[in-house]
């Protein structure tokens, strides 16, 4: 079976949010919740200052620290190693969302699927069509696009980024993008001391 | 080197330190009347003193659920969190307090009503009535703890003194508050040896709070940051005045000073309450995620993890 995972190519990434945006749209995420994002550092001193954007993502960790604490058993790792979230099960206690350290969980509150994207309590028809997905109370995350992928497609951000700065594919296989990416350009996951084997990893 | 971004940058798509805002009031409370209900319980326990029992269990199976629930996000689906005691610390502790209501409930009316001389029960079972309750104590004092120190995700709270200082405090409410409940009940002797009790454990608490500072100071740059926040930033006035001076400091003095007067035993006990309750808020609100890119620092200059 295999490993998905991404590499996200620091040198590539423009910071254009496109990946946030097709996001929102693939998976109806509400207001106020985001399940990528692109994160951006200043550093230097002038005239020498310099910018860099980190895309941010659910890194389906392999030794994932949210499955492990998780109560009711709704946290689990798909054979392929997504790291999904059975909402039907999830009972919203949020231990997930504290034991993850890269803070990438959301617990989703009713005020969330209410009050719409312009706040006015009206849901727009692109809402009304993709709340049905989320139950209110319970914590949300990437899950790769797991409907994507497994009608064979790459998730949404892989897709929309113009610059391919995401890479996503089969960490087990030696010859897939992002592990040919990882080889040659020494991939790094995000915080290794916390010991979660993430299957995400930056390359510069 | 100028940087500029390595502060908390709450929601933002900036990139550095995030409070954790997951766990917040209601859950403070509801770990909070956990382990001063069960710290009374099992110091009542131990003195055999039935009032300080019933309070204790009343505190904890009904203030603990009601809070925990109004945190839940589906608190109808409540009962699935005992179904992973294998791996998750809520589903153990889920399950202890339903062992130390449920036995410490049959313990109570056991002592009340005698019911093995009724029934024509053995004594043993008795025993091991209790002592399952006492079990279940145990337990409910330490796992909220064990949850904390389970979650790698904050340096202040990923240390092995969380639990203990969880034990600890349950058992300074405890002595304090049976010292209160027990008034007019208990010989003065065993009211000496609560007093003892009690200022010992306020002196290890204070000791096990600065340990756990120290610790998650060394850690990691994200714990200096969460002490720093707790003794320099934003929440330093709260934690120097309420949960060292007013929580451990007076209560000790107190104590030490004019132990045996009621009046004193009192307000030793609610300046220890007040204390510890700010403590759990605080290491709830100084707790933080850090920046995630530790590792990458070097190749564009973002600082390091250590």
């Amino acid at each position: 079976m295999a490993k998905l995972g991404m590499v996200f190519d620091l040198k590539a990434c423009i910071g254009c949010n496109a990946c946030v945006v097709a996001c929102k749209q693939e998976n109806s995420v509400p207001d106020g919740v985001f399940f990528t994002r692109t994160l951006s550092h200043e550093y230097g001193e002038y005239p020498g200052v310099k910018r860099v954007y980190i895309p941010t993502i659910c890194n389906q960790c392999e030794d994932a620290p949210c499955e492990k604490v998780c109560p009711s058993g709704a946290t689990y790792t798909r054979a392929d190693g997504i790291v999904m979230v059975d909402d039907q099960k999830c009972i919203g206690c949020s231990s997930c969302a504290v034991a993850c350290p890269y803070d990438m969980r959301t617990m989703l509150t009713k005020d969330a699927l209410t009050t719409g994207l312009f706040g006015t309590g009206e849901l727009t028809p692109f809402e009304q069509q993709g709340y049905g997905r989320y139950t209110a109370g319970t914590a949300v995350k990437c899950d790769f696009c797991s409907e994507r992928v497994d009608a064979g497609l790459n998730p949404a951000c892989v897709v929309t980024c113009p610059t391919n700065a995401r890479i996503f594919g089969d960490l087990d296989d030696p010859n897939s993008a992002p592990s040919v990416l990882i080889r040659e350009r020494n991939g790094r996951q995000p915080l290794p001391e916390k010991n979660t084997k993430p299957k995400v990893y930056y390359v510069d | 080197m100028i940087q500029t971004s390595t502060g908390l940058v709450g929601n933002s798509f900036k990139l550095g330190y995030r409070f954790q805002r997951y766990w917040d009031t209601s859950m403070a409370i509801a770990f909070f009347s956990a382990e001063v209900g069960t710290g009374l319980f099992l110091v009542s326990f131990y003195f055999d003193l039935l009032s300080g029992m019933i309070l204790g269990l009343a505190i904890t199976g009904t203030l603990k659920p009601y809070f925990h629930l109004a945190h839940m996000g589906v608190p109808g689906r409540s009962w699935r969190a005992i179904l992973r005691p294998d791996r998750s610390w809520i589903s153990r502790g889920a399950i202890s307090i339903g062992l130390l209501i449920g036995f410490g409930v049959l313990h109570v009316v056991n002592r009340s009503f005698g019911l093995e001389a009724t029934l024509g029960l053995p004594a043993a079972l008795g025993q091991a009535i209790a002592y399952l309750a006492v079990a279940g104590a145990l337990v409910v004092m330490c796992y909220q703890g064990m949850a904390m120190s389970d979650s790698e995700a904050f340096t202040l709270w990923a240390s092995p003194l969380v639990p203990v200082a969880s034990f600890c405090y349950a058992l300074t409410a405890g002595a304090l508050a049976a010292l209160a409940v027990g008034w007019g009940v208990l010989s003065e002797g065993q009211r000496a040896t609560l007093s003892t009790l009690a200022l010992t454990m306020l002196l290890v608490d204070l000791a096990v709070v600065v340990a756990i500072l120290l610790r998650a100071k060394g850690k990691s740059k994200g714990g200096a940051f969460s002490v720093d926040l707790l003794v320099r930033g934003e929440y330093a006035a709260s934690f120097r005045n309420l949960v060292v001076i007013l929580g451990l400091v007076l209560p000790a003095a107190l104590l030490a000073v004019a132990g045996s007067l009621r009046l004193v035993e009192l307000f030793a006990l609610l300046a220890m309450l007040v204390g510890f309750f700010f403590f759990r808020m605080l290491m709830f609100k100084a707790a933080v995620f850090e920046p995630i890119t530790h590792d990458l620092a070097g190749s564009f200059g973002l600082p390091s993890a250590r």
